[in-house]
């Protein structure tokens, strides 16, 4: 018993350092962005390297802006992420209530078609949809980034999936307490669909606001960035300024780690709804 | 308030060649003010022909109307009827109060604070005003289930509907329910259709009872009448716990012979002219144990209830049960000799199933002797 | 493959059963809302399908189309004509295109040695990355599965951050870390008397450069997959298991594991998908250099398209990535979906 109890503790002990071990070195590039970001670039180059964090935030954010103009790329990332989400939101949630309650004809070759769209790859819808923008001019213009993904084959899943769950009694209670059929939809299943949409809304998001090859063909004017193409575009230029792309890097970041940790339960369920285990 | 006429309801589902009738030939009318119940056994049609009533299926063919009104083709929510629902249907994501007030809020013009005090009122009649908002999963079973009563209240319908309103409580709140829905429809004084599938509910419940079996209405009357005089064989075995014995006679003049040794001589044998063979049926509580009588029957289980005894027997094939004194405690496997009295027996033609003798002798006593004059 | 998956999930659903099996009357939990306005549902869903049909399934079709062409330049030719009333609405055709048949695929397959490197590079990194993640994120998932572990969310938040970093944004931090002269990482070599590691300059490091940052991207993504599908395994099989002497090992290798293969095999496939499309950070890490070492196969497609303009030849090596994940997923499913 006591050897037992003894193997017991070291084995314990070996998953805590495990655990610590994965957990910091998953911390270092974080806690690197917050040093880079805060010091000049000169100390870049010291030996040893600094490890504490600086004082110099604005002052590299100031040379930021001034070299490419960084808060203009995050107004144009909110712009398109935000339209993209509640655009995306609308159509699969109205979609989904319709091929979740309602029987109508071909809803389920309709659907399953939908499905088996979920594993085509962007790629290969880049060159057509690039070529599509290009003859309708709507190159370096935020709709033909918004509009592509907004009809999600994922999203409608997840909606349909979730709303098979209210049940029939609730939407024909609501009729014969008066609704009319919209009311259906928008008093009765969207309220109570709240933490799945709250969860969709994440994936959408979080999609749309990393987005780079699609938007990296189609928005060519630097005015019209998103942040991922500002930044690639620092980290190309001739003379690489390290400060300043950490600055841009951890505003990139930030908000969604606020998003993150404010909201992990819907992050997580919307992970895995997006894994389609349940 | 309102009288409620369907007049040969049929509906069917499905489409093309694989068409299910889920309720045929079916003609009912509902008085205003009454309590009916429907009942049977699951897939009978009786939730259906409430949803039909409700407006929330198409009628395939036949009418409905309320108060001579034809209805049928009108929408759930232009029907002026309210429905409570087995899982109760209480909006998750509103509070009690808006879940209460939600009908108002839809379909009427009146003000949040008009409806805001007709919803109070009604939550302190069903003792729920201080569950007013907090939201349903909060709530136990029974205040759930005030609040769905509540809900249907609130907008003085012309008809209330219930579909299995208390099948998701337990068997004491059930009790209670029970008595308290009762109440509250004499107090209203509604018309109500409600299903259930418990027979003893449906005893208990309905001024009348509409007993329903694939499909098709069976037999409508009070409790007493489906009893004593159920219509046929379904009516009778379906209504009554434990249910009737029920098995397969020979006619051989004035005596029925049957399974494992039954012989019973008719001391009326015009009721069974004409039969070759025919059902016979008897209650639990009308066989008595009796050395001269014509059912041997071996004891498998009894089962103490304290005010009686159920027993448990076979004879031949087929299995019989009967209510005893409690003093009696035959031992398993002995074989007894049970009798009856030809006034307690039913008999039921063997190839339609119709009633050919119901229960006679019983007629209800005239009770004004009991009441307490009152001034 | 995953629809497959899927499929079959949604067959052996409650709901999908009580449809199937037809119940008759019955019709409890069956979806039987018949709209009062007809069409209606038709309604809700035709916003979507406009969308999906022009934005989806439209350029899915015309890659195919486009894989047997040569593009030629912007068309201003008139496709067809709608007159709708007074307005008139003309399509254009979508570019001038030029008939090669077979021949980039011939071209991409027998002597295309740069795809032919892209390719391969991908597959390194798939053959060393997915497993070394995969094994990384079940350790992790396993010992935070484990009940003696305390603080188990804020490991679990810690772990998933990175699932919240963006692509380009998590490479520029990689970029930096694994910069030859001035990254951290090789201060840390040097300064405990290792030799500094030529990170980006050196075709083979630079691809386990993208290992290390592909795997610390979605370590946690993985993690948290694998965590909700261990915490699926009911406790009694583990007690019972227990009881009857199982070692540590031996749980994990007849209990654990045969109960998690779905979700292992879920993150297995996703992970080759994912890993077969990287185009972020070889984009900005290595640019896909020194010399080609790390260019990828989504890089290579994007340099023919947009750099080169080859719209038709890059269409071309695109169905082929299709077919190459397709197959490696539909293999993967045969080879760890088991018995059933």
């Amino acid at each position: 018993m006591r050897s037992d109890t003894k193997k017991e503790g070291l084995w314990k002990f070996g998953a805590y350092i495990f655990l610590l071990t994965i957990t910091v070195l998953v911390m270092i590039p974080l806690y690197w962005m917050i040093v880079a970001a805060t010091i000049p670039q000169s100390e870049f180059f010291t030996w040893p390297p600094r490890l504490i964090p600086g004082t110099q935030w604005l002052a590299n954010f100031e040379a930021l802006q001034e070299n490419v103009n960084f808060l203009r790329s995050m107004g144009n990332s909110v712009i398109i992420a935000v339209s993209y989400t509640a655009l995306s939101l609308v159509l699969c949630s109205m979609a989904g209530f319709a091929f979740a309650k309602y029987e109508f004809r071909f809803k389920e070759p309709l659907f399953y078609f939908i499905l088996a769209t979920l594993v085509l790859p962007i790629q290969l819808l880049i060159i057509p949809l690039f070529l599509l923008m290009v003859q309708i001019g709507w190159t370096n213009s935020y709709l033909a980034v918004i509009l592509p993904w907004a009809a999600n084959p994922l999203g409608i899943f997840l909606m349909r999936q979730n709303m098979k769950a209210i049940p029939d009694s609730l939407l024909e209670s609501a009729r014969m307490d008066g609704a009319t059929e919209f009311q259906l939809y928008y008093k009765i299943a969207l309220p109570t669909m709240l933490p799945s949409l709250a969860a969709l809304a994440i994936i959408l998001f979080l999609n749309q606001w990393q987005a780079f090859l699609y938007p990296l063909v189609i928005l060519q004017d630097p005015q019209m960035y998103t942040i991922p193409l500002a930044l690639a575009d620092l980290v190309g230029q001739q003379r690489v300024y390290f400060d300043q792309i950490m600055v841009a890097t951890s505003l990139a970041v930030t908000p969604i780690f606020i998003v993150f940790l404010t909201m992990q339960q819907y992050f997580i369920k919307g992970i895995l709804s997006g894994s389609v285990k349940q | 308030m309102a009288t409620i006429d369907i007049t040969n309801l049929r509906k069917e589902f499905g489409d093309g060649n694989e068409r299910i009738v889920a309720v045929e030939d079916f003609d009912l009318t509902i008085q205003d003010g009454e309590f009916l119940v429907f009942v049977g056994p699951s897939g009978c049609g009786k939730t259906t022909t409430l949803r039909c009533i409700a407006g929330l299926e198409d009628v395939t063919e036949g009418t409905i109307e309320f108060d001579g009104e034809d209805v049928t083709d009108r929408r759930a929510r232009d029907r002026d009827v309210a429905m409570v629902f087995q899982n109760y249907a209480l909006y998750p994501h509103m509070t009690v109060r808006k879940n209460i007030g939600f009908p108002l809020r839809l379909s009427t013009k009146k003000s949040t604070d008009e409806i805001d005090d007709e919803v109070e009122a009604i939550a302190s009649m069903l003792g729920i005003e201080t569950l007013l908002d907090q939201k349903p999963r909060e709530l136990s079973g029974g205040q759930q289930q005030r609040v769905a009563l509540g809900r249907a209240i609130i907008r003085d319908p012309q008809l209330f509907l219930m579909d299995e309103p208390l099948s998701n409580l337990d068997a004491k709140l059930r009790s209670t329910m029970r008595t308290e829905l009762q109440e509250l429809q004499t107090e209203l004084g509604v018309t109500t259709a409600y299903v259930t599938h418990d027979q003893t509910e449906a005893m208990a419940m309905g001024d009348r009872i509409a007993v329903m079996n694939d499909g098709e209405l069976q037999q409508v009357g009070t409790a007493s009448e489906v009893y004593r005089a159920p219509e046929n064989e379904f009516v009778a075995g379906f209504i009554g716990s434990p249910s009737i014995n029920l098995l397969t006679a020979d006619v051989d003049g004035a005596t029925l012979r049957g399974p494992g040794g039954f012989a019973y001589e008719m001391e009326d044998p015009s009721l069974v002219e004409g039969h070759d063979r025919i059902r016979v049926g008897v209650r639990p509580e009308d066989l008595e144990l009796d050395p001269d009588g014509g059912m041997p029957s071996e004891v498998t289980v009894v089962e103490e209830m304290g005010n009686e005894n159920f027993l448990y027997a076979v004879m031949g094939d087929i299995d019989i049960t009967a209510r005893i004194e409690s003093v009696i405690h035959p031992e398993a496997g002995k074989t007894v000799t049970f009798g009856f009295d030809e006034e307690d027996l039913y008999l039921f033609d063997a190839e339609t199933t119709e009633a050919v003798k119901t229960k006679t002798g019983e007629t209800d006593v005239d009770y004004d002797q009991y009441v307490q004059p009152s001034h | 493959m995953v629809l497959a998956a899927i499929q079959s999930r949604i067959r052996s659903s409650a709901a999908y059963k009580q449809v199937s099996d037809g119940v008759r009357y019955t019709r409890q939990d069956v979806s039987r809302i018949v709209p009062e306005i007809p069409g209606l549902p038709y309604a809700y869903i035709s916003p979507f399908f406009i969308l999906f049909g022009v934005f989806l399934l439209f350029p899915t079709a015309y890659t195919l189309y486009l894989s047997f062409f040569d593009y030629v330049g912007v068309s201003n030719e008139v496709l067809l004509t709608v007159t709708m009333g007074p307005m008139e609405v003309s399509l254009p055709r979508i570019a001038n295109l030029e008939f090669v048949g077979l021949s980039h695929y011939e071209r991409l397959i027998f002597r295309d040695s740069l795809f032919h490197r892209s390719l391969l590079n991908t597959t390194f990194i798939f053959v060393v990355q997915v497993p070394l993640m995969v094994i990384l994120g079940l350790a992790t998932a396993l010992v935070l599965d484990a009940k003696f572990i305390r603080a188990k969310g804020l490991f679990r938040t810690l772990i998933a951050l990175p699932v919240a970093t963006g692509l380009v944004a998590y490479s520029t931090i990689f970029l930096l870390l694994f910069n030859g002269e001035v990254g951290l990482i090789n201060y840390v070599l040097e300064s405990v008397g290792l030799t500094a590691i030529p990170w980006l300059g050196d075709g083979f490091w630079a691809r386990i450069t993208l290992v290390i940052a592909v795997t610390w991207r979605w370590l946690g993504y993985n993690m948290i997959i694998l965590l909700a599908g261990l915490q699926t395994v009911p406790q009694q099989l583990y007690e019972a298991a227990e009881i009857d002497g199982a070692s540590r090992w031996e749980k994990f290798r007849f209990v654990t594991l045969p109960q998690i293969r779905p979700v292992l095999l879920f993150v297995v496939v996703s992970s080759t998908i994912g890993t077969f499309q990287i185009f972020a950070e070889p984009y900005v890490i290595t640019g896909g250099g020194p010399s080609n070492a790390t260019i990828t196969v989504v890089q290579y497609i994007y340099n023919q398209a947009f750099l080169q303009l080859n719209l038709g030849y890059a269409s071309a090596v695109s169905v082929l990535l299709v077919v190459i994940v397709s197959i490696m997923s539909i293999i993967q499913i045969q080879y760890g979906g088991g018995d059933s």
